[in-house]
């Protein structure tokens, strides 16, 4: 249980990047916005407007080889209310993992395995574990968790190497929802792509860097579609994050409860 | 860095960029080679998994097993296997039939060898046949299931006070570990209706009685048997209603079988950011564990209809109850702890053990009353309850331990009157996605007048290995 357990916690940044990274353009001059204003408006923009799934392909690194795989299907939706995001992610690989559930939704997370029928209810801590997780970002609203410094203007490399001009803003944890104590973010000027992103602990400790790539026009946005993760930690580890298959879909709030686990179709 | 920081102050307000500290892009060198190119590889591997149904693997499992001898209570002829190789093919899969019907088949075929048959017998081939059932939902998120179907509940690990249609469901596993042994579990033939909305879900279930009730055991049956009797011995009604308050996700159930009803409630709650608080709990009319289990013995013919309840007990029917209590704790990244307490007031008190092992060490060499006290032992391992009124379990999972794709499980559920254990360590290592091979330990460990210490299993291990396909 716990191995699937702690791949589905990789997941936390591919919510990263819809979240983090979904912005466009404002409609007023961006030179005239403050931080807070700026991931406002990215959090504005993040949500395409209608609930939607995704399959994400999670490919682990170790000493620059690729060891694990794991694809996921992802089923997302904001609550209007809170503004905070569900999931429901169903394992399609390896095939050991093939069906297994996890429900993230706020602190209702349960995972769920077809072979035992059993519904395991798990901690935040669980939701964290995991290589590429350390930071679980789906159901986090930055402009209402965290508050933003705008910390300047700096030329920085994309992942391809690409120079981009960037606002560095510097995100610090404002309410007991706000999974890391800081983030380090840097958005293109212009187009507000994502391009950068540093978390740290509490302790200010380093915890991951993640790039943000392959930027692609869907639902409606110009958003990414890979996700590279550096464990700052250990630096051997790395995991990419490839998504395809972006699809308005209609999810209803009933899916997003226990047990509604197992009539999650395949499809 | 003053000066830096008023360069870069300046560069700001002139519009200009600065570039960022070095540092940052060196980041860049961090990313492996391959890594920049695998995108368009890992959509196609994305787009094939996501299509891919149902869940098949091939597994071999060889078991060893150490057999005590002195016991105080003798254990009646057949003994316990002391080898057995079991080669499984497992399948799991549901095909959509329409917009609104589905079908669902889980089936397990064993080939098992043993050293205490032959070859080739009655038992060598063993089919389980666990689900088989269509579903229709007539509207959005009402279903109806009709077929063989698994109803499990609960959120406890060790044991399920409200898992009502757990009894003698449990087919051959190498593991004991409870997560492990409800993956091989039949089904009962039931109509299920259910009903999911925004913030809640009810349930009700009706299994009907096909048979009458047989015996716990039976090694003249085909091994291809479906055994309906098992499952569908009675008429059973299960009722289930939940809606979240409270952030507790209560579970609220009422079992009714025979003349009998019972009420259970499930409960779960997160303290803090790394522990889960659960509870579940049953209560109803019931006989106690020995008179229920001679009671059975009786009407299936196993045991004579004169033969005394022993060791003596209250044969009446009383309110009864039953609680699994626990916590899971997971203190740092991939190590999860549960540590659980278990209560089942129909199960043997300290002094029923006094009297068990009086009354067998008395007539050790009455085979008909040794044979009527593992009776009843075998009685409750057939009902999935435990044997004594008070244990505790404990279970300890660390994933990637020492190295990657290894994780290492240990269980150990406790007598808390005697002290005696039943552990198992489990090693599983993920050579790929596709292949696994693990080992299992188990031991039963404590004085020869415990509840482990008595049992004639001293030791086994097991090899596995699995291949997914």
């Amino acid at each position: 249980m716990n191995r699937a357990v702690i791949a589905f916690g990789s997941i936390a940044f591919v919510g990263l990047f819809v979240s983090l990274a979904q912005a466009q353009a404002p409609a007023s001059s961006d030179d005239n916005l403050t931080a807070q204003q700026i991931v406002t408006a990215a959090d504005q923009v993040r949500n395409p407007g209608k609930p939607f799934r995704l399959t994400s392909t999670l490919t682990e690194y170790i000493g620059g080889q690729a060891k694990d795989q794991v694809v996921l299907v992802i089923y997302v939706r904001e609550d209007q209310t809170t503004k905070a995001y569900s999931n429901l992610v169903r394992y399609a690989a390896p095939p050991r993992d093939a069906g297994k559930l996890v429900l993230l939704s706020a602190s209702n997370l349960w995972f769920y395995d077809p072979s035992s029928k059993a519904s395991v209810r798990l901690s935040p801590q669980q939701r964290l574990t995991g290589q590429a997780s350390d930071g679980d970002v789906l159901t986090v609203n930055y402009s209402r968790d965290y508050t933003a410094t705008l910390v300047g203007r700096e030329t920085l490399q994309d992942a391809e190497r690409k120079n981009c001009d960037c606002w560095h803003l510097d995100l610090k944890a404002a309410t007991p929802d706000a999974v890391y104590n800081r983030v380090e973010y840097w958005v293109e000027r212009g187009t507000y792509r994502s391009v950068k992103a540093k978390f740290y602990a509490d302790s200010g400790r380093l915890l991951k860097i993640a790039y943000f790539d392959k930027n692609q026009d869907l639902l409606g946005g110009v958003r990414p579609t890979e996700t590279i993760l550096i464990d700052a930690v250990d630096s051997n580890l790395v995991t990419t994050i490839a998504s395809s298959d972006y699809r308005f879909q209609e999810i209803p709030d009933a899916w997003f409860q226990r047990d509604y686990l197992p009539r999650l179709k395949d499809e | 860095m003053r000066r830096l920081a008023i360069l870069a102050a300046g560069a700001l307000w002139l519009g200009t960029p600065a570039f960022a500290a070095a540092d940052e892009n060196n980041d860049l060198n961090l990313i492996p080679g391959a890594a920049a190119t695998e995108s368009s590889a890992a959509a196609v591997v994305a787009a094939a998994a996501a299509t891919a149904h149902g869940k098949f693997y091939l597994e071999d499992a060889i078991t060893d097993s150490s057999q005590r001898s002195g016991l105080v209570v003798p254990y009646p002829a057949p003994p316990i296997a002391n080898w057995q190789n079991r080669t499984s093919l497992d399948a799991l899969d549901t095909w959509n039939l329409g917009a609104d019907l589905s079908a669902t088949l889980s089936n397990r075929l064993n080939l098992l060898e043993e050293n205490d048959f032959n070859i080739v017998s009655r038992q060598t081939v063993r089919n389980d046949f666990r689900e088989g059932y269509l579903t229709w939902e007539p509207l959005a998120r009402n279903y109806l299931d009709a077929g063989r179907i698994n109803v499990r509940n609960g959120v406890a690990l060790g044991f399920n006070p409200t898992d009502f249609f757990k009894t003698r469901t449990a087919v051959g596993q190498a593991s004991l570990d409870p997560s492990v042994t409800r993956e091989d579990r039949l089904g009962t033939v039931m109509l299920h209706d259910q009903a999911i909305w925004d913030s809640g879900s009810a349930s009700i279930a009706f299994a009907p009685k096909f048979y009458s009730s047989t015996p716990i055991t039976d090694s003249s049956r085909l091994g291809i048997d479906p055994l309906f009797d098992r499952t569908n011995s009675a008429d059973r009604l299960l009722a289930t209603f939940g809606y979240d308050i409270a952030d507790l996700s209560p579970q609220a159930l009422v079992y009714h079988e025979g003349n009998e009803t019972k009420f259970g409630l499930n409960l779960s709650h997160p303290v803090g950011q790394s522990v889960i608080a659960y509870a579940e709990a049953s209560t109803g009319k019931q006989r106690d564990l020995i008179a229920d289990a001679i009671a059975y013995g009786k009407k299936t013919a196993v045991l004579p209809s004169s033969a005394p309840i022993l060791p003596s007990t209250d044969p009446v029917a009383r309110f009864r109850s039953d609680l699994a209590a626990g916590v899971s704790w997971t203190p740092v990244a991939k190590f999860t702890v549960n540590a659980e307490y278990h209560f089942h007031q129909a199960g043997l008190s300290g002094r029923d053990w006094q009297n068990w092992f009086a009354t067998g060490a008395a007539h050790a060499g009455v085979p008909a009353i040794t044979k009527e006290l593992w009776y009843v032992r075998g009685y409750a391992n057939a009902e999935q309850e435990p044997l004594t009124r008070q244990e505790a379990f404990f279970r300890a999972d660390w994933t990637d331990a020492f190295v990657t794709d290894l994780e290492l499980t240990a269980i150990t559920f406790v007598d808390l009157y005697d002290g005696s254990t039943l552990s198992q360590l489990t090693a599983q290592y993920y050579l790929s996605d596709a292949w696994t091979i693990g080992g299992y330990l188990s031991a039963n460990l404590g004085g020869e007048r415990s509840e482990r210490g008595s049992f004639p299993q001293a030791a086994s291990a097991t090899l596995q290995i699995d291949r997914y396909f």
